[in-house]
């Protein structure tokens, strides 16, 4: 009991004090920070959410991202059934049409008596995208006085064969309200000009944006750490070799290399996401190489070390089991910082169109989808755009929470 | 110092050849050419155009050829744009493309460190808050969301502000909204970098020293702190003028800017060796000295740096 006792830590009252390890303090450390732990929750739900998407289609929670429903194209973000969305959108188009043609109609009535009566007007530069429901209270009185000047059978006009074919949609519509199962789904954040729901298009975007910050950042972790230990362990010429080359790699307007790279690979290769990561990859290991080396040359010459290699440990082992661990901290608050800036550049050739390409769709490939249509359907823009914005915004408190927890010394640099 | 200027100013050129090498090797070894396209092009004509570019000839001749001509500042002939040589492209697109990077550039630094300076003087009041919070909103909206929703919200809907285009249409009504969005970032960055480094300098002994001899707060801060706080700052408008000119890429295609960013990522797409050549070339120029002139600004506001 008494020996037991013994071997334990003591404070100066006497009582046992259980060991800290580095991670119990930082968990400590990063609990106190609150914006550090939401981001942390929105993140893992992120990640959660991405990872379970294919279960959840299965299970009828997502509409399948693929599926495009014409019909449905365009649809604002709402909870209700996508069939009552429609119908309103084709009555505020009747609405915005019939408009049209009253006007026309007393153009027509002004100038008729003086003009060709019959003249078909051609010019109609107006789109869908202007239509402003008007009251529709006044429809059947007015579609009365227009038939009572002679007008509608003039079919030619484009706007009265527009008004006419969508009233038929309507009817039609209207009639399928509760057989045709399409109109039962609900878009929460609206769906995109082909009639795919936008919730499940941003999800599965997130899924690629995620899958290749995560995965480049290993990469380029992974090479960093391994030129950075060597370069850091053996230093002398290799050392002197590897960090010219990284000044050098350092000099270059990598993301011009990047885009270059991206073009030159041509289509086909440039949908498959590997090949984009692995672009950016190759130019991104180089901050954390430089890290690792000073860290490692900070270390090498610490007791532990000499203790290591008394005892006859070989360099591989000194490197991989004793110095690599105490670098652990600095390269996991490198990869949650550089995690964010992967997919802001993933996603920036995405809209350049130089990233994943369709049939796929990243978070930037929606945006850049979105800013065609933003005038008209602003949700195709914000709803990616805001997704993608509020897991960065988290994965960058989470690593300014992850530094503050793992390296306090630093605490009050940006 | 001059000494150090010629010595960094010579370290430009094997940069530069490396870049250039680089660039030019991953384009020419990458499969199909310039010609290339969905409609079949007779051998016959192949052949001449082929001739027309030097394309037959041995790749290690056109490289060298290619050299020859970038030292005489001559870019050749566009593949895609037959009226166009790359260096009326380029001599067109230059201009706005360093005026929008330039005023970005002021924007970001001036407007971050003002918001830096009132944040940590009001460290924990409403004022640090409400720049703060900005300033991480700034450092987590891509450039390319930020552009489009500007223009949504001051061209479509309010309607006061040009949504695209350059001075030429819309006067210089036309810089506001691609500079601000260009600058965000950078701003937000600058912010929070001056705000900390105000902060840590403001704990430091030597304005302790200041308050101490009697110094006007005034004093204090504008002479003494600011001297001081500013240094990390300018270490990062190097790379915060590399950011902003790689921004201006994506900033140009969606506001119709008609500088060199468009022409960069259509030739790309387009394979048009010469152009994408021209833009790599001047592009790495830029940044290259960019981060030159930063080191020498860094030299004059710290005298502990001494160059040899």
């Amino acid at each position: 009991m008494a020996n037991k006792k013994l071997q334990q830590a003591v404070n100066e009252f006497n009582q046992v004090m259980k060991p800290v390890s580095l991670w119990a303090d930082a968990w400590k450390r990063l609990r106190k920070n609150k914006m550090a732990l939401i981001s942390l929750f929105i993140v893992s739900i992120y990640i959660l959410i991405s990872l379970f998407a294919p279960i959840l289609t299965s299970a009828g929670v997502l509409i399948d991202y693929r599926k495009q429903v014409i019909t449905n194209a365009s649809l604002p973000p709402s909870l209700k059934p996508a069939g009552e969305l429609v119908v309103k959108k084709i009555e505020a188009r009747i609405a915005s049409l019939e408009q049209r043609v009253k006007e026309k109609a007393e153009e027509q009535s002004a100038f008729g008596s003086f003009f060709n009566f019959g003249a078909t007007d051609q010019t109609q530069p107006e789109s869908a995208a202007e239509a402003t429901p008007s009251d529709q209270g006044d429809t059947s009185a007015f579609t009365f006085t227009y038939q009572g000047e002679g007008f509608s059978g003039n079919t030619t006009d484009p706007v009265v064969r527009e008004l006419i074919s969508q009233k038929e949609t309507l009817e039609k519509v209207k009639a399928e309200l509760d057989t045709n199962p399409d109109y039962k789904l609900v878009y929460i954040l609206g769906t995109d000009d082909l009639g795919r729901d936008m919730f499940a298009r941003i999800i599965y975007g997130g899924r690629i944006s995620i899958a290749i910050g995560i995965v480049g950042t290993l990469t380029a972790a992974l090479v960093g750490i391994l030129i950075g230990a060597i370069s850091g362990y053996v230093g002398g010429w290799l050392d002197n070799l590897l960090m010219r080359f990284v000044d050098i790699m350092y000099g270059l307007p990598y993301m011009l290399i990047v885009i270059i790279i991206m073009a030159m690979i041509g289509e086909k290769a440039r949908g498959s996401f590997v090949v984009l990561f692995v672009a950016i990859a190759l130019v991104s290991w180089l901050t954390i190489s430089r890290v690792v080396r000073g860290q490692i040359i900070s270390l090498k010459n610490s007791e532990f070390v000499e203790a290591a290699r008394s005892m006859g440990a070989s360099s591989w082992r000194i490197i991989f089991r004793h110095l690599l661990p105490n670098t652990l901290g600095v390269i996991i608050v490198f990869s949650t910082l550089m995690m964010p800036s992967f997919i802001m550049n993933e996603s920036f050739l995405s809209f350049l169109g130089l990233g994943v390409s369709a049939p796929d769709a990243s978070w930037g490939t929606l945006v850049s989808e979105g800013v065609r249509a933003m005038e008209s359907y602003a949700w195709q823009l914000l709803g990616p755009g805001i997704a993608m914005t509020i897991f960065l915004f988290c994965m960058n408190f989470l690593g300014d929470g992850l530094r503050d927890a793992l390296d306090p010394q630093s605490k009050n640099r940006t | 110092m001059a000494r150090y200027f010629i010595r960094r100013a010579l370290s430009l050129i094997p940069t530069l050849f490396i870049v250039i090498t680089l660039s030019f090797f991953l384009i020419r070894l990458a499969p199909g050419g310039p010609f290339a396209r969905e409609r079949e092009v007779p051998e016959a004509i192949l052949q001449n155009l082929m001739k027309r570019y030097h394309m037959d000839e041995p790749l290690f001749k056109q490289y060298l050829r290619y050299m020859g001509d970038i030292v005489r500042w001559d870019f050749g002939p566009s593949y895609r744009y037959r009226d166009l040589t790359v260096n009326e492209i380029i001599d067109r697109g230059l201009p706005v493309s360093m005026s929008l990077g330039v005023i970005s550039l002021v924007l970001a630094a001036v407007g971050g460190v003002a918001v830096g300076i009132i944040s940590a003087l009001k460290q924990n009041k409403w004022q640090d808050y409400v720049a703060v919070s900005i300033a991480v909103i700034g450092i987590s909206v891509p450039l390319f969301v930020m552009g489009p929703v500007l223009q949504l919200i001051f061209g479509m809907k309010l309607k006061i502000l040009p949504i695209g285009q350059w001075i030429s249409t819309h006067g210089l009504k036309a810089i506001i909204l691609p500079a601000l969005t260009l600058s965000f970032p950078y701003f937000a960055y600058i912010a929070r970098l001056s705000r900390a480094s105000i902060l840590e300098v403001l704990r430091s002994d030597y304005i302790r020293t200041a308050r101490a001899k009697g110094l006007k707060e005034s004093v204090v801060v504008w002479k003494h702190v600011l001297k001081g706080a500013l240094l990390p700052v300018v270490t990062y408008l190097g790379p915060a003028f590399s950011g902003i000119v790689v921004g201006s890429i994506v900033i140009e295609s969606v506001f119709l800017v008609p500088g060199i960013g468009r022409p960069f990522v259509q030739s790309a797409l387009n394979r048009d060796y010469t152009l994408i050549m021209a833009e790599v070339v001047v592009y790495s120029i830029i940044l290259i000295i960019a981060n030159l002139v930063v080191d020498l600004i860094y030299g004059l506001l710290d005298p502990r740096i001494s160059y040899k």
